[in-house]
């Protein structure tokens, strides 16, 4: 069993809807702070619409496969993996600066939170696991969704992914995506989330302050609730349109 | 070549120095095997084209594990004269073969003198050992 993570301060945002542009630009302003100033920090957001996220390297043009979520805005992480639905579900960002021990191993880092994330909804009387199996041959072409791939680390319940995780890694410095699916969209109809699989429905305040709770213990975190500075959203403003927004960046 | 042989980026690029038949000093440029163990899987590399002038410490490409995309440095200033275009095929077998067959790029070296900043095998050795911990 893994030793616990040192005792760390980490910066705490729980930002309100925003738009896709702005999400990502927001991630990679805290990304390139931690590389300066070398902190952890922690954020839960949403979005202010139903908005697809591509993986880093995913073809804009896949998405003509996906016909229901044709009329979403999209935007491009910064972060690897599938293409997610931002609509019912709940989005953390987690950067961990160079050198701590959570940063150096990809699994470690997808674990920790995603056992954190387990035992938050085992208070909800959602039993889930961890995807362990490691022997089946991933398929030459990936599913385009997210929730569709299966990759070890990810969040199982009943049997289905309801949560998942990506990193970008930068200077030693890691930002970890992650979504958890609170329940069906009518933009990603085939995947169940929570709601389905609960018969009961869990929102997204809830979720982010049991977990958030249970983050604090997991990861020997002390909150230190933080907005962001006016610097920081000019910075996140100016990346959003000359970045994020741009098609530039998007269709490829 | 074997990891001995080699400098270190403390981002874990490796560089094996040569002299060309001009006399000119030319890095061959890869991830060590250290890095690519805990990348595991790999889906997806981006490399930069020939003739792009890299600078020692800069992002120089991409290299995207099972949902993890990391930017990959250069080791030393100078000019990417040649692309192992072949490994884009083979990623899977990367990590069986990361000092020769797995090379990166070469770079025409433009300031020897931050070779010198580079960490040698022991030094990289003694790097890794701390990362585990």
């Amino acid at each position: 069993m893994p030793t616990k993570p040192p005792s760390t301060a980490c910066r705490l945002l729980l930002d309100p809807p925003g738009g896709g542009a702005w999400n990502m630009a927001v991630d990679e302003v805290l990304l390139e702070r931690s590389v300066e100033d070398n902190r952890c920090c922690w954020r839960m957001y949403r979005w202010r619409e139903p908005t697809l996220s591509l993986g880093y390297f995913q073809p804009h043009g896949d998405r003509r496969d996906h016909a229901h979520s044709m009329n979403c805005p999209t935007v491009r992480r910064l972060t690897g993996g599938g293409a997610i639905v931002h609509d019912i579900e709940l989005t953390y960002s987690l950067v961990v600066p160079a050198g701590h021990p959570l940063a150096v191993q990809r699994n470690r880092l997808y674990e920790t939170v995603h056992n954190s994330l387990i035992e938050t909804l085992a208070e909800f009387g959602v039993a889930a696991t961890l995807y362990r199996n490691c022997r089946q041959r991933r398929p030459s072409v990936e599913p385009f969704l997210c929730f569709q791939r299966r990759a070890p680390g990810d969040m199982l319940a009943g049997g289905i992914k309801i949560a998942g995780s990506a990193q970008r890694r930068r200077r030693g410095v890691v930002l970890q995506h992650g979504s958890i699916l609170l329940g069906r969209s009518e933009a990603a109809p085939e995947l169940d989330g929570l709601a389905e699989i609960a018969q009961n429905s869990i929102t997204a305040e809830v979720m982010s302050e049991a977990w958030t709770a249970v983050l604090a213990e997991d990861l020997s975190f002390t909150w230190h609730e933080e907005p962001l500075s006016e610097h920081e959203r000019r910075l996140a403003s100016e990346l959003a349109q000359e970045k994020y927004a741009s098609a530039g960046w998007t269709v490829i | 070549m074997t990891p001995e042989q080699l400098l270190y980026t403390k981002s874990h690029e490796w560089a094996y120095v040569q002299d060309d038949p001009s006399g000119a000093k030319i890095a061959t440029v890869g991830l060590s095997a250290f890095a690519l163990e805990l990348l595991t899987d790999l889906v997806y590399v981006d490399l930069p084209e020939v003739g792009r002038r890299v600078s020692a410490g800069e992002p120089l490409g991409e290299i995207e594990s099972v949902k993890a995309v990391s930017d990959l440095y250069s080791p030393v200033d100078g000019e990417v004269v040649e692309v192992n275009t072949a490994l884009a095929d083979n990623l899977a077998g990367l990590a069986d073969d990361p000092y020769d067959a797995g090379w990166f790029v070469k770079i025409r070296i433009a300031d020897e003198s931050l070779l010198a900043g580079l960490l040698d095998y022991a030094a990289y050795q003694k790097q890794c050992a701390e990362e585990e911990h």
